[in-house]
């Protein structure tokens, strides 16, 4: 498959003249994300996300390293990058003294997009924003700037989306519509995000980043495997649970068991380990075994060291 | 030659930056009405000073009590236009503070076009007050139809000389805010000295030796004196070396300012977003 934004060892070094340091805002970047594929950065905030955005949009330049879109140099041809790209950064980039409307006319008119008024109406009916789009933004709330802002990106008819924090401060049923839309979308889509929950829903794949390294890529159940030490698991059984539990006691490759309302809950330290576990289980009546992922949330925190 | 289809698309894009900043200008129009009113009370100022100067001397050069209105409605006129300087960089800090600039600057279109749109946009916010002043002038002080032309024109050269300086200054203002209030503080001393409302006579040597070398002076000096002479030929004739100030000034400026912003752009990029 192709790579449509390559990265290398790409760093982005800010000099700070007040306090004559420097801050590495990114550290040695290297990525590949595939055309079609939709890949999501997770990191705390000041981890470097948005700069990274900012280098594939050329509106910053990378001190070292290289990055590519569509196989263009950001550096070397910016304009001809700005020609695959959309981008949402956040509620910004929109006008707050005039209309919804005009924001998205001025920008299909910008980006010549033909039959701008029926799309613009299309997109913002499945946002639920028809019925404001000739008010003020000014007088939008926070979420709406954010779906209005999302419309302004959609309607740029390009090949690679790059999304900063698309449904920051959205309530459940606009975020659910908003994953809805880009699974829909057929697109390369780029997207920084602080919520694991949409990350997980919408990627194919996730990074994280954190202090401007990446520290981890991989689809999410790469992510998981890599970094499941332990698996927790939940067994019901009919009855003997004290059995159980005093057969399983001092067990090496059991790192916890507690008992939990009507079974036991345990911990292993790998899945290689399963067919010990089996054995023993195979003596009692079990009526449940559940494996009990970890949240990315768990993970995000493990990662980042901070967990 | 440029293709018939790209010539469309940029007229579109530089309609399309126009009437988004109008609309935006037109967000609050008491702002619209006072930017109106301020270089009224600019030239009211001059004109009672030089009301009561010309109690005590008759003539200040060809400038007299009956025709020193005339100066001052081409003051008001040229007080808008020169806004033209300012409206570059106050845009580009006013995308700046709205974080909308990276969408303009990652927007498909030539730079020239966004400066072009910028420029159209704020001569159509100038228009309606400028367009008063002169059927007022016209009303006051009648000329020929090809001295009202010529005037024009020589106001239109006049919008290319400030929006050269203004497209300098507005790169600044992108890159380097700092440069810009020092440009601004320099323009400051240039206006001072270019007998914008007070004509050169009443001002004393050592100051007129300052003026004498603003190429400013002469830019303005020329469009008053080609209204109050009312014959293109005489006007030209009597002030050679003020015409040849005026064309240079007008095909100079917009390409050392296109210049100085195109390279200022690439070298410092954006900051301070």
């Amino acid at each position: 498959m192709k790579n449509i934004i390559e990265t290398n060892s790409v760093s982005k070094i800010y000099k700070l003249k007040d306090e004559k340091k420097e801050i590495v805002a990114l550290d040695n970047v290297s990525l590949n994300i595939n055309e079609g594929e939709i890949f999501g950065l997770l990191g705390p905030n000041g981890a470097g996300k948005t700069t990274l955005i900012k280098v594939f949009t050329t509106l910053t330049q990378p001190t070292e390293g290289w990055a590519k879109i569509d196989g263009v140099d950001v550096v070397e041809n910016p304009k001809k990058v700005k020609s695959k790209l959309a981008l949402m950064l956040g509620s910004e980039m929109l006008y707050y003294r005039i209309t919804g409307y005009d924001n998205l006319k001025f920008f299909c008119k910008v980006y010549k997009i033909p039959d701008y008024k029926e799309k613009i109406y299309a997109l913002a009916k499945v946002f639920g924003l028809d019925k404001w789009l000739r008010e003020y933004v000014g007088q939008y709330s926070s979420g709406m700037k954010m779906k209005l802002a999302l419309c302004r990106t959609l309607l740029i008819d390009r090949k690679i989306l790059l999304l900063d924090e698309p449904t920051l401060g959205l309530d459940v049923e606009s975020t659910h519509i908003i994953i809805n839309k880009l699974k829909d979308m057929n697109r390369t889509i780029f997207l920084t995000s602080h919520d694991l929950n949409v990350v997980e829903k919408l990627c194919d794949r996730i990074a994280f980043i954190n202090e401007g390294k990446i520290l981890k890529i991989g689809t999410k159940q790469d992510i998981q495997n890599l970094y499941k030490s332990q698996i927790d698991i939940k067994i019901e059984i009919q009855q003997s649970i004290e059995e159980l539990k005093n057969e399983l006691l001092n067990k090496e490759f059991l790192s916890n068991i507690e008992i939990e309302n009507n079974g036991i809950l345990i911990s292993i330290k790998d899945r290689t380990y399963y067919q010990k576990l089996l054995q023993i289980l195979g003596k009692y009546p079990v009526l449940k075994f559940q494996e009990q992922e970890s949240s990315l949330e768990e993970l995000f925190l493990k990662i980042t060291g901070k967990f | 030659m440029i293709p018939f289809h790209a010539l469309k698309d940029n007229i579109s894009q530089i309609l399309a930056i126009t009437e988004k900043n109008v609309k935006l200008h037109l967000r609050y129009k008491f702002g619209l009405i006072f930017a109106i009113i301020n270089p009224l009370l600019a030239i009211y100022i001059p004109l009672i000073i030089m009301g009561n100067l010309f109690e005590f001397s008759n003539q200040f050069g060809v400038w007299n009590s009956q025709n020193f209105i005339v100066y001052q409605f081409i003051a008001y006129n040229i007080s808008l236009l020169k806004s033209l300087v300012n409206v570059f960089p106050k845009q580009f800090q006013m995308e700046k503070f709205w974080k909308t600039l990276p969408a303009l600057i990652i927007g498909p279109f030539d730079r020239i076009n966004l400066l072009l749109g910028i420029l159209f946009s704020h001569i159509i916010i100038i228009s309606p007050p400028f367009l008063v002043i002169i059927v007022l002038n016209l009303i006051y002080y009648p000329i020929s139809i090809i001295s009202f032309l010529f005037f024009l024109f020589e106001f239109l050269l006049i919008a290319l000389i400030f929006s050269g300086i203004g497209i300098a200054f507005g790169v600044f203002a992108i890159s380097n805010e700092n440069v810009l209030k020092v440009l601004n503080f320099l323009i400051g001393f240039v206006y001072l000295f270019s007998c914008l409302t007070f004509p050169f006579q009443i001002f004393p040597d050592f100051i007129q030796n300052v003026i004498v070398i603003n190429p400013l002076y002469y830019v303005f000096d020329f469009l008053r004196m080609s209204w109050i002479n009312n014959n293109v030929a005489l006007t030209i004739t009597n002030y050679p070396f003020h015409f040849l100030i005026l064309i240079s000034c007008a095909i100079i400026l917009p390409i050392v300012g296109t210049y100085i912003f195109s390279k200022v752009y690439k070298k410092y990029g954006i900051t301070g977003f």
